[in-house]
């Protein structure tokens, strides 16, 4: 293969834990190996250099304050590839949870007295603010995952997020289903991609990956119901990850 | 020697010899449920079990498939696997036999599938006769696979103190040769048979309402295939796709090629693919042949009862009943099946989820 300049990947964050990086390291030698492909500008966790030229934006966390809604559109305008990292980033995440309250209620839960010198806005995926060309989704991200998507930005090609749910994986890995147990799992409504990792390792789903597209709200709610659930846990299991879709099923569910 | 005895104290020996004649997988416990698993200690092994999760179509045809391994610079092609290894599948129930001799069906018919044959080849299959209905969910006597049909090498009949163990071709004959403990089936132990089977006439019941070719005339009907039975079973779907995965006769696939990080050598994988899925019929420009999930299941129950007739004069359905078992909403086939076969009543079909599982 011709030798062509390595691309310059930086990382950002903001709203989130931080672990979707440490995911990341995690990977060990593929890391290394990953390296020899691209050239890390800028990665806060790993490395105290700080570059400000890069083609590639890994970032992760959600949109929540408006310097964060400045931040992302300045990285948007600088990166040639944006990749939205992780739960957070792609679909809001555990982050979401603040929008089913009033900001000024939110505020003051966590900050209290404090409240009136926060600025914070409603949580949103980065996607609602800036155009994003990759997703590598999980709560963290699964490591097979990061790599398969860093294949197809190298190779220029894009990378298809699996439209089925998280049972397709599982089934295959022939774990026995949690419904099976008379056990709850959200992973008839969950993008698939996870390669079932939660189940394959006594878990249950809590759709870190986001719904389904076209997700059948109505039998879902059939099947959880009969498992004994409320429709207020259902709402919450829905709501875990995704709340800015779960506004729509908010709707949904409160028939 | 056609029939052969063995004493169940022997079982286990004969496991071992069989682990040193290839790789043995056979039915073990996994929590509440079942499934097939290379045998390690031969004392895992159950004979008694309920259908395992995924049918053995998993080790003729995997899961995700190494199909071929290639190069970009120079450009090169390899076979992936090199030489397939010799196989047991031992106590493979009736349903489940049935189940790979329609996938032979399918993979033999022009072009011929080698991935396929290549594993089919090397397969042995022990089989297990049933003498206890499982569950409600079964519908294995109206597909007429409770019994024996052919499609084995060996087959083992639990008529007491030991197996009687059909010989049904060569290579399962060298499986039991030469052995001071398997001996040729006596008189007695024939007759012992022959007790069994009359006994499992009588506990063996027909599960659907009418016998297969009223079945099939029901799928027939355009008044069927209109019927608004299927929108109620799409609307309880959640199109997991679990029915499709664990059926032993669903053979579709797709192919995906899987670059190494060298961007040079990569691997082309076939990966099970279901009708179930959102995306399975849609095509370029957006076009989905078979929209919504009422006409996905239509379309599962119709590649069981009504197409595969007309095509290979044989139901696709071998009544292990995994896919009702398996189904969180409830659909459960014997049900829809039943529902089918009474016009007047199709209509007005209402399914419910009624099935809780009884935890232990």
């Amino acid at each position: 293969m011709k030798k062509q300049p390595k691309p310059k990947v930086a990382f950002f964050d903001f709203t989130d834990c931080e672990g979707c990086q440490l995911q990341l390291a995690n990977m060990g030698n593929t890391f290394l190996e990953l390296t020899e492909l691209i050239d890390i500008v800028n990665f806060r966790e790993i490395m105290s250099e700080k570059g400000e030229d890069y083609d590639i934006a890994v970032v992760e966390g959600s949109i929540s304050t408006d310097n964060d809604v400045k931040r992302i559109k300045e990285i948007r305008a600088k990166a040639k590839i944006l990749v939205a990292f992780g739960s957070c980033a792609a679909i809001a995440g555990v982050n979401g949870i603040k929008n089913r309250t009033s900001l000024e209620v939110a505020k003051e839960r966590v900050y209290a007295d404090k409240a009136h010198t926060i600025n914070t806005i409603k949580v949103m995926p980065l996607d609602r603010v800036v155009k994003v060309d990759y997703y590598i989704l999980n709560c963290p991200p699964y490591i097979p995952e990061i790599i398969a998507v860093f294949k197809s930005i190298l190779m220029g090609k894009p990378y298809p997020l699996p439209n089925y749910p998280v049972c397709v994986e599982c089934k295959m890995n022939e774990n026995v289903c949690r419904y099976e147990k008379d056990q709850e799992c959200m992973g008839p409504l969950t993008r698939a991609g996870c390669n079932s990792w939660c189940i394959n390792n006594g878990n249950r789903c809590y759709a870190c990956r986001g719904l389904l597209e076209n997700p059948a709200a109505d039998g879902a709610k059939e099947i959880l119901e009969k498992y004994g659930l409320k429709v207020e846990d259902i709402l919450n299991h829905f709501t875990l990850y995704n709340d800015p879709q779960g506004e729509k099923y908010d709707q949904e569910f409160a028939r | 020697m056609k029939y052969a005895s063995l004493k169940k104290e022997d079982l286990n020996k004969w496991l071992e010899h069989l682990k040193k004649k290839a790789r043995l997988y056979a039915p073990r416990k996994k929590e509440n449920l079942f499934v097939f698993r290379p045998v390690k200690n031969v004392k895992d092994v159950c004979l008694e079990y309920m259908p395992t999760i995924l049918p053995p179509k998993k080790y003729y045809f995997p899961q995700k498939e190494k199909l071929l391994k290639f190069t970009v610079n120079p450009f090169k092609t390899a076979k992936a696997i090199a030489e397939f290894e010799e196989y047991i599948l031992f106590a493979v129930h009736t349903c489940d036999i049935a189940g790979i001799q329609c996938m032979d069906v399918i993979f033999r018919e022009g072009p011929e599938d080698p991935n396929y044959l290549n594993r089919k080849e090397k397969m042995t299959i022990v089989g297990m006769e049933c003498f206890k209905p499982c569950d409600k969910y079964a519908n294995c006597v109206s597909m007429g696979n409770h019994v024996p049909r052919g499609g084995y090498d060996l087959m083992m009949v639990d008529i007491g103190k030991s197996f009687i163990i059909h010989i049904n071709s060569q290579k399962g004959e060298r499986l039991i040769a030469d052995l001071s403990y398997i001996k040729g089936a006596n008189e007695n132990d024939m007759r012992k048979l022959e007790e069994k089977r009359q006994e499992k006439k009588k506990i063996f019941k027909e599960e659907l309402n009418a016998p297969l070719p009223k079945v099939y005339e029901a799928f027939s009907s355009q008044g069927s295939f209109d019927s608004p039975l299927w929108d109620e079973v799409g609307r309880r779907c959640v199109a997991c796709g679990n029915c499709t995965a664990v059926c032993p006769t669903c053979y579709c696939f797709d192919v995906a090629d899987e670059m190494e990080l060298s961007f040079n050598e990569g691997t082309r994988f076939r990966i099970w693919n279901y009708c179930q899925m959102d995306d399975f019929a849609r095509v370029a420009g957006g076009e989905d042949f078979r929209k919504g999930r009422p006409a996905r299941q239509r379309h599962r129950y119709y590649r069981k009862f009504k197409y595969p007739v007309d095509k290979y004069n044989r139901y696709f359905c071998v009544g292990c009943g995994r896919c009702s078992r398996t189904c969180m909403a409830d659909i459960i086939l014997i049900e829809t099946v039943n529902a089918l076969l009474d016009p007047e009543n199709a209509a007005s079909y209402v399914g419910s989820v009624k099935n809780r599982p009884e935890v232990k």
